[in-house]
């Protein structure tokens, strides 16, 4: 608005007023002193401010300055000047006769002119009557994180991160406001300058491949945690502002897109001024925050010999005097490292002549606390912007990303950190002559490999390239009416090579070398057409937006497996044996076509609705019907009371207070694609291939759609010292998509295993209720001391409402040993995925108890196998039927937390800034496979936990830990609550001491600024979690396997040093 | 402030030019077929298209189950050992339904029922008019076969089950009941009477390649076997002599294959030999769950001489007791069942080369002292093993019936129950079968002679799980108690438990527990099914 009035007015100066411009000098004489006074206008930090209005006290003569700030008017030399300036406070300056007056506002509130982005706009923060967080750069920088969604962690209220992984590159769940759906991964919507990009880091409603990782046993997790995240090639450093849509009248406006909240992520852009020359470097080192306590080998070999001699098996020989082995191999010590990472970012900025323009170029090599496992990355971005007439803007935003990862397996049974915690520490890590070891005997490992050897050999490596960028064109039309068409295209290469070499670790030998390559490439394009119309009448304001926008993605891939390799070093299919390569190929594409409009009407600055509309055209639906339709409606309004004449007293204490109410709807379409469609699958035999049908099909599928209730205050005091945001809201999700969960007599284990996979359909209702918190407090100083400080706490309350006819969604994880077991279930009236076991009620101590307890899964009391005696597992009989079987499993956990919070507090002394930043998460419970894992004392020879010597016996019966029975699926090893426990946490998420050099010092340089920091990251967690760290996540985004510890890789401890430099 | 121009009209040209045409386009934007997948409905339109529909019907659905359930029941029938404690369950009889193998092998039956059934109750419709109406009835026909013989194991393991002719009609409402065991009986017949009337004829000739698909006569051998399981001898004899006398199937090595031997049956350059009535055609192509597993969990490693192209071998080892005394001096057969000590075998390679002598006083597999042999085929090793897969799998055929066993059902049939027979058909079908392992004829034989030729006939193919659970449960758990179920250093005895109330350890399998979660209805008394 405000750079439109100015092209008016401006071409106006220059055209239409020249004739009355010489009028006025003509006539000047005869009348009084009028002199043409010129000038430039600015803010309080030399900013030019173009559009400000200058006026004569007395007078009509009105001016506005130009794009540069430049300003000229004719006035008497005695006069006065007003000039005013929305978001500043309006000066009155004396002219005195002087004709050149630079004028320099000081704004009248910072978080008043602030400007938030809201879909295909902006609108300032005040009128704003939506949800909406917005994260500044400045919240962040300390934060040095590989991505983005990491960085959003406790900074903005409603925003829930966790980290999935402490892979560098590893995806992070977010969620804004609780869970909204079952399918697909929950992951909001991020808009980086206009370009869509779903946060999605599995693939699912796209390609349903992974980046990378074969899939191995199972459908459910047999490769780990394999998703990476889709923001992991974007550079943080570049970012300006992320602005969190948070209720529906705010996302609405994406449609069938927003159903997970929207994040508008806008990069910077070169600021008014000179060029500006930013470079940042900083050097950190990571390191595990603590190890799992696991036996060393003397613990091991008087455990393994107890169980032997309890199961009646033959005892080791080299056991038998466990007080004489040492500590053996420390696994963790093995694998751990402490990794360094460098990081480089370069950046020129600035603005000139209607142009301005940012461009910047990152490096980072980013080692993973395990060995052999990093990150490199390699960013460049050019944003630019022009007007190059006065009517007509036009710019882009180019940005290439190439990173290059060492993937490590974790969240699996096979994975290293499994590997790491249960080898047995009586193998070493290399034989004398340097090669690996491994067991010497084929009895003694089968599942467990050489971790060290593992990371070091096994290669596995993914390379992204990704090309992201648009080009827009923005023309004004007529006063108030401007056109914008956007063009934005993304694509992304990705390679991944996974080469398991030969090997003989001990007796553990692998004769033929596999190679897995992915080769994979998707691109989609994003055209928009908008028109906007921006006006006010008096005391009335009006912003009317209609667009249309399309996407079109496509994507393909080849996945190609190669084995027997002569060799170990050089790793190309064209090397394997040409009679065992297997090669497939997959493609596919989806689109989506839009059209929306939206109005916004503000009333005398106090009361304001808007209401958007959108309509989404899908091809995930049947195209033969209408399904493929969706509309999505939203209205809410605003009121800002301290505007009201009768809030005139309280204008010395209350700077504004603003209530609001929205409603709207969006909707979700994350889902394969030709689900509404029966598909045949290839399927292989010796009589060649075949086609069987893969999945049920369901034409009636729909959207998925969410409606919410959103009701919010916002108001700052104290000369916008305190400000605070409070919001409730009340969201429910109708028809949410899921893939049924028939019974396996239906589907035959999916279409994975020759089945019929069951369909996808819109099966139910689920609500969140929750509420965001935002406190801020900032001293505003302008001494040599200021203090600032926010609190978001976050709350959300999950509910599944309905579901068709009552269809059981229970979850399963691969524990270790090839076995998946449900861990979680969600039902009507509770939360979903929620953990779902037993009940147990410590174990069996007493012959009497024993006897007159319920009998245990059909098995009689004795000391057999297959039968319950003392010290096994005391299970409760939860529906009281007087027998302990599966209907006695029930609710055991929680993983979703009562809130959520982040605190941040930010000192400066003089020169030396200190940021404080406190994350935590309260009343969340974990269940902790690992630990399961490491307490099974199922077999002679993994490793266990130092717990795990504790159990009853005979001999040991103030043990509250089961007898050791030597079968992995035995009773006493059922999910229970034994394996839940409390994740709250409180952790010192960053502390940053910085020193800026004084000007006085640096400016003899040239250099404006020059800072020299240190940080330490992930200081310290207060829990009670025993594990390697509550922070755990959801598996590969599934919302159903959320707060399951299966051995994932920890979150490291990072110290680093670095420096800014500007000139 | 009047503001017209020239320019504005030609922007809004331009804008209403590009919203006409990204309007416009929309029905076909947003229509988008897969593009790399077939859709159901538009297949089917030649004969070959038709024949191949169940290519995938011979490995990939039955995978699950011939996998490590398949050899966890033969743990549990005492004729493998294994301390593996993810298959060894049934060893002490403490399977219980959150076993993941369990799961496994009923998901794989279940696979097997509704990919039959997508064919038997839509393919006819789909066809285009070029298919010719043999194809197509041979087509159904082998889904029927498919469909009687999943639901076959099915009832042997689990006893009731639903009977689910049409999947469509259950995915909106899955609760079905379980249906009587003899309801399912009456389907299997009714499956393998319509497969033999809709399969096409065969004789099995040297071309192997010809041999895989079932036919008629695999059908009726099929059915011989489960009308000796519902003790019907006079149809299960009748089915039988159908078979014996049509020539289609014969002895490798028996008379009228001499060249070959018993030992030739379990390599991979035999798949669909002349003894082969059906048969699991696993071809590895790069995804889990299509090759034949074996090679990896049978044999042995000791050091570094191993037998499987994998990390590991020998998962399931030989029970002490067929090792030591289950087959009798001169019985061929023992030599290519089960490795002992001292065994050599000059053909099959090893990581260290081809011919091995089996190591003596050793562990070998799963401490047993020994290692199954069996279907193992060692080291890749040219088109003698064919090849492995990433998960060293490899595409040596698995037996479900070979002609071996339809004479031993034709023996059982004609003795009908009695307490012996000489009848000379009876005694010409088992003879032929002890021929072949190099024993002497017998001239009268018992339900027992039969039983344990059985036995020692197809040890480690599976079968004597059921065996044992179709006789005298008392006798069986006679038989089981009195096995060593323990390793090479130490005996082992347990007793299974059997009780008709399905609480406790019986001879079928619990359900498992995710299926009860889901449909607590099949805990209920089953309910009696209604034939269409």
């Amino acid at each position: 608005m405000k750079k439109l009035m100015t092209n008016f007015l401006h071409w106006n100066a220059n055209h239409r007023a020249v004739p009355l411009i010489l009028f006025l000098l003509l006539t000047s004489n005869f009348i009084t002193a009028q002199v043409k006074i010129t000038g430039v206008v600015s803010d309080d930090k030399g900013m030019t401010i173009p559009g400000a209005n200058i006026s004569v006290v007395g007078s009509k003569n009105t001016a506005s300055s130009d794009f540069d700030g430049k300003y000229s008017i004719d006035a008497p030399s005695n006069g006065t000047l007003v000039v005013s300036f929305i978001g500043f406070d309006s000066q009155k300056i004396a002219i005195a006769g002087k004709t050149k007056i630079n004028i320099s506002l000081k704004p009248s509130s910072e978080d008043l002119k602030e400007v938030v982005v809201i879909g295909y706009g902006t609108q300032k923060k005040k009128d704003v009557n939506g949800a909406i967080s917005s994260v500044r750069s400045k919240d962040i920088e300390n934060l040095k994180q590989v991505s983005i969604d990491q960085m959003l962690q406790g900074k903005a209220a409603g925003v829930s991160v966790t980290n999935n992984s402490g892979q560098p590159g590893g995806a992070a769940s977010v969620r804004v406001r609780g869970t909204t759906s079952i399918t697909g991964t929950n992951e909001p919507l991020y808009v980086i300058d206009g370009v869509p990009i779903s946060g999605d880091a599995t693939g699912k409603s796209t390609s349903g491949q992974t980046l990378a990782g074969k899939d191995g046993f199972s459908a459910s997790g047999g490769s780990g945690n394999t998703a990476m995240s889709p923001l992991s090639m974007i550079n943080p450093n570049d970012i300006e502002s992320m602005d969190i849509l948070k209720d529906a009248s705010a996302t609405a406006i994406y449609g069938s897109r927003g159903a997970n909240g929207v994040i508008i992520i806008t990069t910077k852009s070169g600021k008014k001024g000179g060029g500006k020359v930013s470079y940042e470097n900083y050097t950190s080192f990571a390191t595990v925050t603590n190890k799992l306590d696991v036996l060393n080998l003397s613990e091991y070999a008087t455990l393994k010999t107890n169980l032997a001699k309890l199961w009646g098996f033959q005892t080791r020989q080299e056991f038998s005097h466990p007080e004489l082995l040492g500590a053996g191999t420390n696994w963790q010590n093995e694998v751990y490292r402490t990794a360094i990472s460098n990081s480089h970012q370069l950046s020129f900025s600035g603005a000139k002549d209607g142009t301005s323009y940012y461009l910047s170029g990152s490096y980072l090599d980013n080692e993973g606390t395990i060995i052999n496992s990093g990150l490199k990355r390699y960013t460049v971005r050019l944003n630019l912007d022009s007007k190059i007439k006065s009517w007509l803007r036009v710019g882009g935003n180019l940005t290439g990303g190439i990173t290059n990862e060492r993937i490590t397996v974790n969240q699996s049974y096979s994975g290293l950190i499994s590997n790491t915690l249960l080898q047995s520490p009586d193998i070493p890590v290399r034989n004398i002559d340097g090669s690996f070891a491994g067991p010497p005997s084929s009895e003694q490992s089968v599942t467990y490999y050489n971790p060290v050897a593992e990371a070091l050999t096994r290669d596995n490596k993914l390379v992204r390239k990704n090309f992201l960028g648009n080009v827009y064109a923005e023309a004004d039309i007529f006063k108030g009416l401007k056109y914008r068409i956007e063009i934005a295209a993304n694509t992304e290469f990705s390679e991944n090579d996974d080469f398991r070499p030969s090997y003989a670790w001990g007796s553990q030998v692998n004769l033929l070398a596999d190679l897995d390559v992915r080769r994979q490439n998707w691109y989609s394009t994003n055209i928009k057409n908008l028109l906007t119309y921006d006006r006010a009448f008096g005391k009335h304001k009006i912003t009317l937006l209609a667009g249309q926008e399309a996407n079109d993605s496509h994507w393909e891939g080849l996945i190609a497996s190669a084995q027997g390799f002569k060799t170990n070093s050089i790793h190309t299919i064209n090397l394997a044996d040409v009679d065992n390569n297997t090669i497939t190929q997959y493609k596919g594409s989806a689109s989506l076509s839009s059209l929306f409009a939206r109005i916004i009407y503000d009333f005398n600055d106090k009361y304001s609705i808007t209401a958007s509309i959108r309509q989404d055209v899908s091809s995930k639906f049947d195209p033969t019907t209408d399904n493929q339709k969706g509309v999505f409606n939203a209205i809410s309004g605003s009121w800002k009371l301290s505007n009201e004449s009768f809030m005139e007293g309280t204008r010395k204490y209350v700077d504004n207070i603003k209530f609001r109410v929205g409603y709207g709807e969006t909707g979700n379409q994350q889902i394969p694609n030709n689900s509404y469609s029966a598909m045949l699958g290839t399927q292989n035999s010796g009589l060649g291939s075949g086609f069987l049908p893969s999945n049920y099909p369901n034409p009636d599928l729909v959207w998925e759609s969410l409606n919410q209730t959103n009701l919010g205050i916002d108001f700052t005091l104290l000369n916008n010292k305190l400000s605070a945001s409070f919001d409730v809201y009340d969201k429910k999700s109708k028809g949410f998509l899921f893939q049924v969960p028939l019974p396996l007599y239906l589907t035959g284990g999916g279409g994975q295993y020759g089945g019929v996979s069951a369909p996808y359909s819109n099966l139910g209702t689920m609500s969140n209720k929750g509420y965001d918190i935002t406190v801020g407090y900032d001293l505003r100083s302008s001494g040599k001391f200021n203090w600032d400080a926010s609190l978001v706490v976050s709350h959300y309350k999950n509910n599944l409402d309905e579901i068709a006819n009552g269809i059981v969604l229970t979850q399963e994880v691969n524990t270790n040993g090839y076995q998946p077991v449900v861990v979680t279930n969600t039902t009507i009236g509770n939360p979903i995925g929620l953990f779902y076991g037993y009940k147990t009620d410590g174990i069996f101590k007493d012959q009497t108890v024993l006897n007159n307890a319920p009998i245990q899964f059909g098995q009689a009391v004795g000391t057999g196998a297959g039968e319950t005696a003392l010290g096994d597992v005391k299970y409760v009989d939860v529906n009281g039927d007087g027998k302990i079987d599966a209907n006695d499993k029930t609710f055991i956990g929680n993983p979703h937390p009562k809130f959520t919070y982040g605190f941040t507090n930010n000192f400066k002394y003089k020169n030396v800034d200190l940021s404080i930043f406190l994350q935590g998460s309260y009343g969340n419970d974990v269940m902790n496979l690992t630990r399961r894992a490491g307490t099974t004392n199922a077999s002679l020879y993994d490793n266990q936990l130092v717990e795990a010597m504790d159990y009853y016996s005979p001999t040991n019966t103030s043990s509250n830990n089961p007898r050791p029975i030597a079968d992995s699926s035995n009773n006493n090893l059922l999910i229970s609550d034994r394996y839940v426990e409390d994740g709250s946490y409180l952790r010192i998420q960053n502390i940053t001491l910085g020193y800026s050099l004084p000007q006085d010092v640096i400016s003899k340089y040239k250099i404006s600024r020059l800072r020299l920091y240190g940080s330490a990251q992930n200081l310290y967690t207060f829990t009670n979690y025993s594990g390697y760290d509550p922070e755990i996540g959801s598996f590969n985004q599934n919302v159903l396997l959320s707060g399951i510890d299966n051995g994932r890789y920890p979150v490291a401890r990072t110290f680093l040093i670095g420096l800014n430099l500007e000139f | 402030m009047k503001k017209k121009s020239f320019l504005n009209r030609y922007s809004l040209l331009f804008v209403a030019v590009a919203f006409l045409t990204f309007g416009s386009c929309q029905d076909d934007f947003t229509d988008r077929p897969s593009e790399d997948g077939i859709s159901l409905d538009s297949y089917y339109s030649t004969d070959d298209q038709v024949s191949s529909a169940t290519n995938g019907m011979y490995s990939r659905t039955w995978f699950q189950m011939y996998n490590k359930f398949w050899w966890a029941l033969e743990v549990g029938s005492g004729n493998m050992y294994s301390g593996s404690p993810d298959v060894s369950g049934l060893r002490t009889f403490s399977l219980n339904g959150s076993d993941p193998e369990l799961v496994n092998g009923w998901s794989s039956l279940w696979a097997n029922v509704q990919q039959s059934n997508m064919i038997i109750n839509f393919l006819a419709a789909r066809v285009g008019s070029g298919v010719s109406k043999d194809v197509l009835n041979n087509t159904i026909g082998e889904a029927y076969f498919m469909r009687a013989t999943a639901y076959f194991d099915l009832v042997r393991l689990w006893g009731p089950v639903p009977i689910i002719e049409n999947p469509l009609d259950y995915t909106s409402n899955p609760y079905v009941n379980t249906n009587p065991v003899e309801d399912i009986y009456k389907l299997i017949t009714s499956d393998y009477l319509k497969a033999i009337d809709l399969l096409v004829a065969k004789n099995r000739g040297t071309n192997y390649a010809n041999n895989g698909h079932v036919s008629k006569g695999s059908a009726k051998a099929m059915l011989a076997k489960a009308y000796l399981y519902q003790k019907d001898y006079a149809k299960a004899r009748a089915m039988a002599e159908e078979v014996i006398n049509s020539g289609e199937f014969k002895l490798l090595g028996g008379d009228q294959l001499p060249g070959k031997s018993f030992g030739d049956l379990f390599t991979y350059a035999n798949n669909n030999n002349e003894e082969s009535i059906f048969a699991i055609q696993w071809k590895g192509d790069g995804a889990y769950g299509s090759a034949n597993n074996c090679n990896t969990q049978f044999g042995f490693q000791d050091g570094t001489l191993s037998t499987s192209n994998a990390s590991y071998a020998g998962v399931f080892g030989p029970s002490q007791e067929v090792m030591l005394s289950l087959y009798g001096a001169g019985d061929l057969r023992k030599h290519e069942t089960v490795m002992i000590g001292g065994d050599t075998y000059p053909n099959i390679k090893t990581t260290q080369g081809i011919g091995f002598t089996v190591p003596s006083g050793k562990d070998l597999a799963q401490a047993s002292g020994g290692a199954i042999k069996k279907y193992c085929i060692g080291v890749v090793n040219g088109n003698v093993t064919g090849q492995a897969d990433g998960w060293a799998m490899m595409d040596n055929n698995t037996y479900v019936m070979r002609y071996a066993e339809l004479l031993l059902i034709h023996a059982e049939a004609v003795l009908a129950g009695g307490a012996s027979t000489s009848d000379a058909s009876a005694l010409s079908s088992i003879n032929a079968v002890r021929k072949r392992a190099g024993l002497a004829a017998l001239t009268s034989i018992t339900f027992d002679d039969i039983f344990l030729e059985r036995r020692k006939e197809l040890c480690f193919e599976g079968d004597y799980w059921f065996d044992l659970g179709r006789i005298d449960k008392a006798k069986a758990i006679a038989i089981m108690s009195a096995q060593n179920r323990g390793d090479r250093y130490g005996e082992r005895h347990y007793t299974p438990v059997y009780s008709e109330d399905h609480a406790t350890n019986d001879f079928y399998m619990d359900y498992p527990d995710n299926e009860v979660a889901k449909n607590p209805k099949l805990l209920q008394a089953p309910v009696p099914y209604t034939f269409k």
